[in-house]
Protein backbone atom coordinates (compact mmCIF):
# COMPACT_ATOMS: atom_id res chain seq x y z
CA UNK A 1 0.00 0.00 0.00
CA UNK A 2 3.16 2.25 -0.31
CA UNK A 3 1.68 3.40 -3.43
CA UNK A 4 -1.40 5.22 -1.82
CA UNK A 5 1.40 7.58 0.47
CA UNK A 6 2.95 8.38 -3.00
CA UNK A 7 -0.55 9.61 -4.26
CA UNK A 8 -1.10 11.22 -1.01
CA UNK A 9 2.52 13.28 -1.23
CA UNK A 10 1.34 13.87 -4.50
CA UNK A 11 -1.47 15.31 -3.58
CA UNK A 12 0.20 17.32 -1.06
CA UNK A 13 2.82 18.56 -3.65
CA UNK A 14 -0.22 19.63 -5.80
CA UNK A 15 -1.40 21.44 -3.49
CA UNK A 16 1.16 24.34 -2.72
CA UNK A 17 1.70 23.83 -6.38
CA UNK A 18 -1.82 24.51 -7.39
CA UNK A 19 -1.59 27.82 -5.23
CA UNK A 20 1.15 29.09 -6.91
CA UNK A 21 0.11 28.71 -9.97
CA UNK A 22 -3.56 29.92 -9.02
CA UNK A 23 -1.75 33.05 -8.40
CA UNK A 24 0.58 33.08 -11.12
CA UNK A 25 -1.95 32.62 -13.69
CA UNK A 26 -4.83 34.44 -12.17
CA UNK A 27 -2.34 37.13 -12.63
CA UNK A 28 -1.31 36.42 -16.16
CA UNK A 29 -4.55 35.82 -17.26
CA UNK A 30 -6.37 38.80 -15.63
CA UNK A 31 -3.03 41.72 -16.30
CA UNK A 32 -1.59 40.22 -18.96
CA UNK A 33 1.95 40.38 -16.78
CA UNK A 34 3.77 37.94 -16.56
CA UNK A 35 5.41 38.24 -12.74
CA UNK A 36 9.03 36.73 -12.35
CA UNK A 37 8.97 37.95 -8.69
CA UNK A 38 6.31 35.43 -7.81
CA UNK A 39 8.55 32.92 -6.42
CA UNK A 40 9.50 36.29 -3.96
CA UNK A 41 6.09 36.37 -2.55
CA UNK A 42 5.95 33.28 -1.79
CA UNK A 43 9.68 33.48 -0.02
CA UNK A 44 7.79 36.47 1.76
CA UNK A 45 4.80 34.62 3.09
CA UNK A 46 7.15 31.45 4.11
CA UNK A 47 9.28 33.86 6.11
CA UNK A 48 6.60 35.51 7.57
CA UNK A 49 5.04 32.70 8.84
CA UNK A 50 8.00 31.01 9.87
CA UNK A 51 8.93 34.10 12.13
CA UNK A 52 5.80 34.67 13.25
CA UNK A 53 5.57 31.10 14.33
CA UNK A 54 8.90 31.11 15.93
CA UNK A 55 7.66 34.26 17.95
CA UNK A 56 4.86 33.10 19.09
CA UNK A 57 6.00 29.84 19.99
CA UNK A 58 9.02 31.43 21.85
CA UNK A 59 5.94 33.02 24.19
CA UNK A 60 4.24 31.41 27.17
CA UNK A 61 0.51 30.75 27.13
CA UNK A 62 0.04 31.10 23.40
CA UNK A 63 -3.11 28.87 22.46
CA UNK A 64 -1.96 26.02 20.02
CA UNK A 65 -4.83 26.89 17.43
CA UNK A 66 -3.25 30.34 17.55
CA UNK A 67 -0.51 29.37 15.59
CA UNK A 68 -2.12 27.99 12.87
CA UNK A 69 -4.36 31.09 12.56
CA UNK A 70 -0.92 33.04 12.19
CA UNK A 71 0.17 30.77 8.82
CA UNK A 72 -2.22 33.58 7.30
CA UNK A 73 0.45 36.28 8.12
CA UNK A 74 2.11 35.35 5.07
CA UNK A 75 -0.50 35.40 2.87
CA UNK A 76 -1.34 38.93 4.32
CA UNK A 77 2.06 40.24 3.66
CA UNK A 78 2.34 38.54 0.42
CA UNK A 79 -0.58 40.68 -0.50
CA UNK A 80 0.28 44.14 1.53
CA UNK A 81 3.39 43.59 -0.88
CA UNK A 82 1.63 42.80 -3.89
CA UNK A 83 0.14 45.87 -3.46
CA UNK A 84 2.98 48.12 -3.39
CA UNK A 85 4.49 46.38 -6.61
CA UNK A 86 1.57 46.40 -8.33
CA UNK A 87 0.80 50.24 -8.16
CA UNK A 88 4.72 51.09 -7.68
CA UNK A 89 6.50 48.60 -10.52
CA UNK A 90 3.55 47.19 -12.45
CA UNK A 91 1.18 50.01 -13.36
CA UNK A 92 3.57 52.23 -15.83
CA UNK A 93 4.02 48.84 -17.36
CA UNK A 94 0.53 48.80 -18.64
CA UNK A 95 0.34 48.70 -22.49
CA UNK A 96 4.66 48.78 -23.02
CA UNK A 97 6.22 45.51 -24.34
CA UNK A 98 6.60 42.16 -22.31
CA UNK A 99 10.62 42.66 -22.17
CA UNK A 100 9.42 45.91 -19.84
CA UNK A 101 7.32 43.76 -17.81
CA UNK A 102 10.17 40.89 -17.42
CA UNK A 103 12.66 43.25 -16.93
CA UNK A 104 11.18 44.94 -14.12
CA UNK A 105 9.41 41.51 -12.93
CA UNK A 106 12.90 39.90 -12.20
CA UNK A 107 14.28 43.54 -11.04
CA UNK A 108 11.54 43.16 -8.43
CA UNK A 109 12.74 39.04 -7.75
CA UNK A 110 16.41 40.52 -7.55
CA UNK A 111 15.58 43.41 -5.07
CA UNK A 112 13.07 41.11 -2.74
CA UNK A 113 16.28 38.62 -2.47
CA UNK A 114 17.93 41.31 -0.77
CA UNK A 115 15.46 42.59 0.89
CA UNK A 116 14.51 39.17 2.56
CA UNK A 117 18.05 39.10 3.72
CA UNK A 118 18.26 42.56 5.05
CA UNK A 119 14.87 41.98 7.07
CA UNK A 120 14.75 38.68 8.09
CA UNK A 121 18.85 37.75 7.77
CA UNK A 122 20.88 35.32 5.87
CA UNK A 123 20.12 32.08 7.87
CA UNK A 124 17.25 29.94 7.69
CA UNK A 125 14.27 29.43 10.09
CA UNK A 126 12.97 26.44 11.47
CA UNK A 127 9.28 26.84 12.11
CA UNK A 128 8.11 23.25 12.57
CA UNK A 129 5.80 23.31 15.40
CA UNK A 130 2.65 23.24 13.75
CA UNK A 131 3.93 20.25 12.06
CA UNK A 132 5.10 18.68 15.13
CA UNK A 133 2.48 19.14 17.33
CA UNK A 134 -0.35 17.39 14.92
CA UNK A 135 1.93 14.53 14.38
CA UNK A 136 0.79 11.40 12.42
CA UNK A 137 -1.80 9.18 11.89
CA UNK A 138 -1.43 5.46 10.72
CA UNK A 139 -2.86 5.09 6.70
CA UNK A 140 -3.01 1.52 5.52
CA UNK A 141 0.17 0.68 7.72
CA UNK A 142 1.47 3.66 6.99
CA UNK A 143 2.85 6.61 9.80
CA UNK A 144 1.69 9.84 7.17
CA UNK A 145 2.04 13.11 8.99
CA UNK A 146 -1.20 15.00 9.79
CA UNK A 147 0.11 18.84 8.81
CA UNK A 148 0.06 17.28 4.66
CA UNK A 149 -3.57 16.31 5.36
CA UNK A 150 -4.16 19.44 6.45
CA UNK A 151 -2.49 21.71 3.63
CA UNK A 152 -4.88 19.42 1.04
CA UNK A 153 -8.03 20.50 2.55
CA UNK A 154 -6.90 23.85 3.24
CA UNK A 155 -5.87 24.08 -0.48
CA UNK A 156 -9.13 22.43 -1.45
CA UNK A 157 -11.29 25.14 0.91
CA UNK A 158 -9.07 28.08 -0.92
CA UNK A 159 -9.28 26.79 -4.43
CA UNK A 160 -13.05 26.37 -4.04
CA UNK A 161 -13.18 29.44 -2.59
CA UNK A 162 -11.46 31.19 -5.69
CA UNK A 163 -13.45 29.17 -7.95
CA UNK A 164 -16.76 31.04 -6.26
CA UNK A 165 -15.13 34.25 -6.21
CA UNK A 166 -14.06 34.41 -10.07
CA UNK A 167 -17.60 32.26 -11.30
CA UNK A 168 -20.49 33.87 -9.12
CA UNK A 169 -19.88 36.80 -7.81
CA UNK A 170 -19.84 40.04 -9.14
CA UNK A 171 -15.74 40.97 -9.38
CA UNK A 172 -15.27 37.80 -10.35
CA UNK A 173 -17.05 38.35 -13.55
CA UNK A 174 -15.36 41.33 -14.13
CA UNK A 175 -11.96 40.30 -13.74
CA UNK A 176 -13.00 37.07 -15.42
CA UNK A 177 -14.16 39.55 -18.47
CA UNK A 178 -10.88 41.40 -17.88
CA UNK A 179 -8.94 37.98 -18.54
CA UNK A 180 -11.23 37.23 -21.90
CA UNK A 181 -11.03 40.65 -23.34
CA UNK A 182 -9.29 43.49 -22.70
CA UNK A 183 -10.04 46.01 -25.13
CA UNK A 184 -13.99 44.83 -24.60
CA UNK A 185 -13.71 45.28 -20.72
CA UNK A 186 -12.44 48.72 -21.46
CA UNK A 187 -14.98 49.47 -24.00
CA UNK A 188 -17.51 48.86 -21.51
CA UNK A 189 -16.31 51.17 -18.95
CA UNK A 190 -15.13 48.57 -16.52
CA UNK A 191 -12.18 49.73 -13.70
CA UNK A 192 -9.27 48.20 -15.40
CA UNK A 193 -6.84 49.69 -12.97
CA UNK A 194 -8.68 48.47 -9.74
CA UNK A 195 -9.43 45.37 -11.10
CA UNK A 196 -5.83 44.75 -12.00
CA UNK A 197 -4.80 45.70 -8.51
CA UNK A 198 -7.13 43.44 -7.12
CA UNK A 199 -6.33 40.85 -9.65
CA UNK A 200 -2.31 41.02 -8.12
CA UNK A 201 -2.94 41.40 -4.54
CA UNK A 202 -5.34 37.75 -5.28
CA UNK A 203 -2.26 36.11 -6.86
CA UNK A 204 0.30 37.57 -4.28
CA UNK A 205 -1.75 36.22 -1.32
CA UNK A 206 -2.14 32.93 -2.74
CA UNK A 207 1.88 32.45 -3.61
CA UNK A 208 1.89 34.43 0.64
CA UNK A 209 -0.31 31.56 2.10
CA UNK A 210 1.53 28.50 -0.14
CA UNK A 211 4.54 29.85 1.42
CA UNK A 212 3.03 29.88 4.90
CA UNK A 213 1.71 26.90 3.99
CA UNK A 214 5.06 25.22 3.25
CA UNK A 215 6.90 26.85 6.14
CA UNK A 216 6.56 24.37 8.93
CA UNK A 217 7.65 21.19 6.72
CA UNK A 218 11.07 22.62 5.47
CA UNK A 219 13.84 24.92 6.42
CA UNK A 220 13.20 28.44 4.91
CA UNK A 221 15.70 30.23 3.47
CA UNK A 222 17.21 32.60 0.95
CA UNK A 223 16.62 31.54 -2.51
CA UNK A 224 13.11 29.88 -1.35
CA UNK A 225 10.96 30.96 -3.81
CA UNK A 226 13.12 29.83 -7.33
CA UNK A 227 11.81 26.24 -7.64
CA UNK A 228 8.13 26.85 -6.65
CA UNK A 229 8.06 29.48 -9.52
CA UNK A 230 9.38 27.09 -12.30
CA UNK A 231 6.94 24.99 -11.12
CA UNK A 232 4.30 26.89 -11.41
CA UNK A 233 5.47 27.89 -15.15
CA UNK A 234 5.49 24.56 -16.15
CA UNK A 235 1.79 24.42 -14.07
CA UNK A 236 0.61 27.27 -16.45
CA UNK A 237 1.67 25.73 -19.46
CA UNK A 238 0.73 22.32 -19.01
CA UNK A 239 -3.23 23.55 -17.90
CA UNK A 240 -3.00 26.37 -20.37
CA UNK A 241 -3.34 30.69 -19.14
CA UNK A 242 -6.48 31.85 -17.56
CA UNK A 243 -8.16 28.39 -16.83
CA UNK A 244 -8.78 27.50 -13.17
CA UNK A 245 -9.33 23.78 -14.09
CA UNK A 246 -5.78 24.08 -15.99
CA UNK A 247 -4.43 25.24 -13.15
CA UNK A 248 -5.61 22.42 -11.00
CA UNK A 249 -5.07 19.86 -13.17
CA UNK A 250 -1.82 20.94 -14.38
CA UNK A 251 -0.54 21.16 -10.37
CA UNK A 252 -1.93 17.83 -10.32
CA UNK A 253 0.24 16.36 -13.02
CA UNK A 254 3.24 18.26 -11.95
CA UNK A 255 2.59 17.23 -8.05
CA UNK A 256 2.07 13.37 -8.72
CA UNK A 257 5.05 13.23 -11.37
CA UNK A 258 7.40 14.95 -8.60
CA UNK A 259 5.86 12.27 -6.01
CA UNK A 260 6.43 9.70 -8.10
CA UNK A 261 9.63 10.94 -9.58
CA UNK A 262 11.34 11.29 -5.99
CA UNK A 263 11.26 7.42 -5.61
CA UNK A 264 11.35 6.23 -8.82
CA UNK A 265 13.48 8.41 -10.67
CA UNK A 266 15.32 10.99 -8.38
CA UNK A 267 17.93 12.08 -11.14
CA UNK A 268 15.54 12.91 -13.81
CA UNK A 269 12.47 14.12 -11.79
CA UNK A 270 12.63 17.84 -13.04
CA UNK A 271 13.58 16.98 -16.49
CA UNK A 272 10.70 15.04 -17.11
CA UNK A 273 8.45 17.70 -16.05
CA UNK A 274 9.90 19.89 -18.60
CA UNK A 275 9.97 17.55 -21.19
CA UNK A 276 6.31 17.60 -20.76
CA UNK A 277 5.95 20.92 -20.72
CA UNK A 278 7.91 21.16 -24.19
CA UNK A 279 5.65 18.40 -25.66
CA UNK A 280 3.03 20.31 -24.44
CA UNK A 281 4.22 23.48 -26.15
CA UNK A 282 4.64 22.49 -29.14
CA UNK A 283 1.79 19.80 -29.95
CA UNK A 284 -0.79 22.43 -27.92
CA UNK A 285 1.04 25.82 -27.45
CA UNK A 286 -2.34 26.90 -25.30
CA UNK A 287 -1.93 24.57 -23.23
CA UNK A 288 -4.50 21.68 -22.04
CA UNK A 289 -7.08 24.22 -21.21
CA UNK A 290 -6.06 27.14 -22.05
CA UNK A 291 -7.33 30.11 -24.41
CA UNK B 1 -26.84 68.39 -31.29
CA UNK B 2 -25.60 64.97 -29.03
CA UNK B 3 -22.69 65.26 -30.69
CA UNK B 4 -20.48 67.93 -32.62
CA UNK B 5 -17.21 67.20 -34.59
CA UNK B 6 -15.64 70.41 -35.74
CA UNK B 7 -12.68 70.56 -38.28
CA UNK B 8 -11.23 67.54 -36.87
CA UNK B 9 -7.64 66.64 -37.88
CA UNK B 10 -5.69 63.24 -36.99
CA UNK B 11 -2.06 62.94 -38.84
CA UNK B 12 0.08 59.51 -38.86
CA UNK B 13 3.11 60.23 -40.03
CA UNK B 14 2.71 61.88 -43.17
CA UNK B 15 -0.66 60.89 -44.00
CA UNK B 16 -3.31 62.81 -42.76
CA UNK B 17 -6.06 59.71 -42.27
CA UNK B 18 -8.96 62.87 -41.22
CA UNK B 19 -8.86 65.87 -43.41
CA UNK B 20 -10.87 68.64 -41.46
CA UNK B 21 -13.79 67.19 -40.90
CA UNK B 22 -16.99 68.57 -39.82
CA UNK B 23 -20.65 67.31 -39.19
CA UNK B 24 -22.91 66.49 -36.18
CA UNK B 25 -25.28 64.40 -34.92
CA UNK B 26 -28.71 65.11 -33.24
CA UNK B 27 -30.65 63.20 -30.61
CA UNK B 28 -32.80 60.03 -31.84
CA UNK B 29 -30.80 60.23 -35.26
CA UNK B 30 -29.21 57.38 -36.99
CA UNK B 31 -26.77 58.43 -38.94
CA UNK B 32 -24.69 55.70 -41.51
CA UNK B 33 -20.64 56.62 -42.36
CA UNK B 34 -19.74 55.14 -45.54
CA UNK B 35 -16.94 55.01 -47.58
CA UNK B 36 -14.59 53.03 -49.51
CA UNK B 37 -11.41 51.04 -47.78
CA UNK B 38 -9.07 53.35 -45.58
CA UNK B 39 -11.06 56.63 -46.03
CA UNK B 40 -11.20 56.83 -42.52
CA UNK B 41 -14.10 55.49 -41.00
CA UNK B 42 -12.56 53.03 -38.03
CA UNK B 43 -10.33 56.48 -37.41
CA UNK B 44 -13.60 59.04 -37.46
CA UNK B 45 -14.82 55.98 -34.58
CA UNK B 46 -11.83 55.70 -32.66
CA UNK B 47 -11.62 59.90 -32.46
CA UNK B 48 -14.89 60.02 -30.89
CA UNK B 49 -14.82 57.38 -28.60
CA UNK B 50 -10.88 58.76 -27.39
CA UNK B 51 -9.48 55.66 -28.22
CA UNK B 52 -7.17 58.06 -30.87
CA UNK B 53 -6.31 61.78 -29.71
CA UNK B 54 -6.77 64.12 -32.94
CA UNK B 55 -4.17 66.63 -34.30
CA UNK B 56 -6.99 69.41 -34.47
CA UNK B 57 -10.28 70.52 -34.59
CA UNK B 58 -12.47 69.99 -31.56
CA UNK B 59 -15.46 67.10 -30.44
CA UNK B 60 -18.30 68.17 -28.56
CA UNK B 61 -20.54 65.64 -27.06
CA UNK B 62 -23.81 67.33 -25.16
CA UNK B 63 -22.20 70.70 -25.03
CA UNK B 64 -19.27 69.38 -23.27
CA UNK B 65 -15.92 69.66 -25.13
CA UNK B 66 -14.42 65.72 -25.05
CA UNK B 67 -11.94 66.08 -27.81
CA UNK B 68 -9.43 64.93 -25.02
CA UNK B 69 -11.58 63.06 -22.50
CA UNK B 70 -10.50 59.33 -21.89
CA UNK B 71 -12.55 56.89 -23.28
CA UNK B 72 -13.58 56.00 -19.65
CA UNK B 73 -14.72 59.32 -19.23
CA UNK B 74 -16.34 59.16 -22.95
CA UNK B 75 -18.43 56.09 -21.91
CA UNK B 76 -19.72 57.27 -18.40
CA UNK B 77 -20.80 60.35 -20.34
CA UNK B 78 -22.76 58.55 -22.61
CA UNK B 79 -20.86 56.86 -25.73
CA UNK B 80 -20.87 53.53 -26.38
CA UNK B 81 -19.17 51.64 -28.89
CA UNK B 82 -18.93 48.08 -30.66
CA UNK B 83 -15.81 47.25 -32.97
CA UNK B 84 -15.66 45.72 -36.16
CA UNK B 85 -14.63 42.64 -35.07
CA UNK B 86 -16.70 41.21 -32.45
CA UNK B 87 -15.40 41.23 -28.20
CA UNK B 88 -17.46 38.77 -26.40
CA UNK B 89 -16.69 37.54 -23.56
CA UNK B 90 -16.69 33.74 -25.30
CA UNK B 91 -16.28 31.25 -22.32
CA UNK B 92 -19.00 33.52 -20.30
CA UNK B 93 -22.73 32.99 -20.16
CA UNK B 94 -24.69 35.44 -22.51
CA UNK B 95 -25.99 36.90 -19.43
CA UNK B 96 -23.14 37.44 -18.06
CA UNK B 97 -21.80 39.38 -20.81
CA UNK B 98 -24.83 41.76 -20.45
CA UNK B 99 -24.54 42.18 -16.64
CA UNK B 100 -20.84 43.12 -17.18
CA UNK B 101 -21.25 46.15 -18.55
CA UNK B 102 -24.08 46.98 -16.56
CA UNK B 103 -21.83 46.50 -13.18
CA UNK B 104 -19.55 48.96 -14.24
CA UNK B 105 -22.31 50.98 -15.63
CA UNK B 106 -23.55 50.85 -12.35
CA UNK B 107 -21.39 50.89 -9.43
CA UNK B 108 -17.85 51.81 -8.69
CA UNK B 109 -16.05 48.49 -7.24
CA UNK B 110 -17.50 48.25 -3.28
CA UNK B 111 -18.55 45.25 -2.51
CA UNK B 112 -15.82 42.57 -3.44
CA UNK B 113 -17.85 39.16 -2.24
CA UNK B 114 -21.28 39.70 -2.93
CA UNK B 115 -22.71 37.14 -5.53
CA UNK B 116 -23.51 38.28 -8.98
CA UNK B 117 -27.33 36.98 -8.82
CA UNK B 118 -27.67 38.85 -5.13
CA UNK B 119 -27.73 42.73 -7.93
CA UNK B 120 -31.48 41.24 -8.38
CA UNK B 121 -32.06 44.62 -10.49
CA UNK B 122 -28.65 44.18 -12.34
CA UNK B 123 -29.77 40.71 -13.28
CA UNK B 124 -33.13 42.20 -14.03
CA UNK B 125 -32.13 44.38 -16.25
CA UNK B 126 -29.85 42.35 -17.88
CA UNK B 127 -32.98 40.34 -19.04
CA UNK B 128 -34.56 43.15 -19.74
CA UNK B 129 -31.83 44.02 -22.54
CA UNK B 130 -31.72 40.27 -23.95
CA UNK B 131 -35.58 40.05 -24.50
CA UNK B 132 -35.29 42.99 -26.57
CA UNK B 133 -32.33 42.00 -28.08
CA UNK B 134 -34.24 38.68 -28.98
CA UNK B 135 -31.05 36.68 -27.10
CA UNK B 136 -33.91 35.69 -23.52
CA UNK B 137 -33.30 31.74 -24.51
CA UNK B 138 -29.61 32.01 -25.05
CA UNK B 139 -28.97 33.31 -21.87
CA UNK B 140 -27.28 30.47 -20.18
CA UNK B 141 -25.57 29.55 -23.41
CA UNK B 142 -21.77 30.40 -23.37
CA UNK B 143 -21.34 33.41 -25.90
CA UNK B 144 -19.08 31.12 -27.90
CA UNK B 145 -21.73 28.90 -29.32
CA UNK B 146 -23.77 31.91 -30.35
CA UNK B 147 -24.37 32.05 -34.08
CA UNK B 148 -22.46 35.44 -36.38
CA UNK B 149 -25.71 37.13 -36.21
CA UNK B 150 -26.29 36.62 -32.92
CA UNK B 151 -22.77 37.35 -31.57
CA UNK B 152 -23.01 40.78 -33.24
CA UNK B 153 -26.49 41.67 -31.83
CA UNK B 154 -24.58 40.34 -28.30
CA UNK B 155 -22.09 42.72 -28.90
CA UNK B 156 -24.10 45.89 -29.80
CA UNK B 157 -26.74 45.00 -26.84
CA UNK B 158 -23.42 44.95 -24.59
CA UNK B 159 -22.58 48.93 -26.00
CA UNK B 160 -26.55 49.49 -25.37
CA UNK B 161 -26.54 48.27 -21.60
CA UNK B 162 -24.34 51.08 -21.02
CA UNK B 163 -27.04 53.36 -21.44
CA UNK B 164 -25.20 55.37 -23.80
CA UNK B 165 -26.89 58.16 -25.28
CA UNK B 166 -24.81 57.60 -28.60
CA UNK B 167 -24.07 54.36 -30.23
CA UNK B 168 -21.01 54.10 -32.36
CA UNK B 169 -21.73 50.83 -34.59
CA UNK B 170 -18.12 49.45 -36.71
CA UNK B 171 -19.72 47.53 -39.25
CA UNK B 172 -22.30 45.64 -37.18
CA UNK B 173 -23.43 43.29 -40.74
CA UNK B 174 -19.71 42.10 -41.37
CA UNK B 175 -19.43 38.26 -41.03
CA UNK B 176 -23.29 38.07 -40.85
CA UNK B 177 -24.85 35.54 -43.67
CA UNK B 178 -26.49 38.10 -46.54
CA UNK B 179 -29.72 36.24 -45.33
CA UNK B 180 -29.75 37.45 -41.90
CA UNK B 181 -28.50 40.62 -42.32
CA UNK B 182 -31.69 42.45 -41.80
CA UNK B 183 -32.50 40.18 -39.61
CA UNK B 184 -29.72 41.64 -37.37
CA UNK B 185 -30.15 44.97 -38.31
CA UNK B 186 -33.63 44.46 -37.35
CA UNK B 187 -33.17 43.87 -33.77
CA UNK B 188 -30.49 46.30 -33.43
CA UNK B 189 -32.23 49.27 -34.92
CA UNK B 190 -35.39 48.84 -33.29
CA UNK B 191 -33.75 48.60 -29.44
CA UNK B 192 -32.13 51.81 -30.54
CA UNK B 193 -35.26 53.84 -31.95
CA UNK B 194 -37.07 52.34 -29.02
CA UNK B 195 -34.76 53.82 -26.56
CA UNK B 196 -34.32 57.23 -28.56
CA UNK B 197 -30.58 56.58 -28.97
CA UNK B 198 -28.69 58.24 -31.48
CA UNK B 199 -25.89 56.26 -33.76
CA UNK B 200 -23.22 56.61 -35.76
CA UNK B 201 -22.72 53.11 -37.80
CA UNK B 202 -20.26 52.28 -40.10
CA UNK B 203 -21.67 50.48 -42.58
CA UNK B 204 -20.77 49.13 -46.33
CA UNK B 205 -24.36 47.55 -47.58
CA UNK B 206 -26.12 50.30 -49.18
CA UNK B 207 -29.36 48.48 -48.83
CA UNK B 208 -28.72 48.86 -44.99
CA UNK B 209 -27.70 52.15 -45.31
CA UNK B 210 -30.95 53.16 -47.08
CA UNK B 211 -33.30 51.15 -44.84
CA UNK B 212 -32.13 51.63 -41.30
CA UNK B 213 -30.48 55.75 -41.99
CA UNK B 214 -31.86 58.80 -41.01
CA UNK B 215 -28.79 60.94 -42.91
CA UNK B 216 -25.79 59.35 -44.67
CA UNK B 217 -21.90 60.64 -44.16
CA UNK B 218 -19.56 59.97 -47.09
CA UNK B 219 -16.19 59.80 -46.36
CA UNK B 220 -13.51 59.70 -48.97
CA UNK B 221 -9.28 60.46 -48.43
CA UNK B 222 -10.19 62.01 -44.87
CA UNK B 223 -12.75 64.21 -46.05
CA UNK B 224 -16.73 64.28 -46.16
CA UNK B 225 -17.68 63.76 -49.43
CA UNK B 226 -21.04 64.42 -49.31
CA UNK B 227 -24.00 64.12 -45.95
CA UNK B 228 -27.51 64.28 -46.41
CA UNK B 229 -31.10 62.24 -46.45
CA UNK B 230 -30.09 58.39 -47.93
CA UNK B 231 -31.78 58.94 -50.97
CA UNK B 232 -30.21 61.97 -52.04
CA UNK B 233 -26.93 60.70 -50.97
CA UNK B 234 -27.45 58.23 -53.15
CA UNK B 235 -28.05 60.47 -56.57
CA UNK B 236 -24.72 62.51 -55.90
CA UNK B 237 -22.93 62.26 -58.55
CA UNK B 238 -19.69 62.25 -57.25
CA UNK B 239 -20.44 59.14 -54.68
CA UNK B 240 -22.30 57.28 -57.24
CA UNK B 241 -18.71 57.29 -59.18
CA UNK B 242 -16.22 57.13 -56.55
CA UNK B 243 -17.97 55.43 -53.54
CA UNK B 244 -20.51 53.00 -54.96
CA UNK B 245 -18.58 52.61 -58.32
CA UNK B 246 -21.75 53.41 -60.52
CA UNK B 247 -21.88 55.46 -63.36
Amino acid sequence: MQWFIYVLNGLYFTAFIFLISLGLNIILGVMGILNLAHGSLYAIGAFMAAWVIITLSGLKGVPVPLLYISLISGALLAGFVGLIIERVLIRPMYGRALEYQLLITFGALLLFEDLIKLVWGGEAYYASQPFDILGKIQILGNAYPLYFLLVILVTLIVGSAVWVFITKTKMGIMLRALSLDREMATALGLEIDKLSTIAFVLGAALAGLAGSLIAPTTPVLLGFGMEPLILAFIVVVIGGLGSLKGAFIGSVIVGQIRSIGIVVFPEIELAILFLIAAVILVVKPEGLFGR
Amino acid sequence: MILSVEKLEKQFGSLKAIDGVSFGIREREIVSLIGSNGAGKTTLVNLISGYLKPTAGRIFFGGKDITYASPFKRIKLGIGRSFQIVHLFEEATVLDNVRTPLFARYGRIKSILWSADSYVDITREAIGILKLFNLYDKKDSPAKELSEGEKKILDVAMAFALKPKLLLLDEPTSGVATHDKFSVMNTIVSAIRKEGISALIIEHDMDIVSNYSDNVLVIHEGRIMAEGKPEDVMQNKEVRETILGIQ
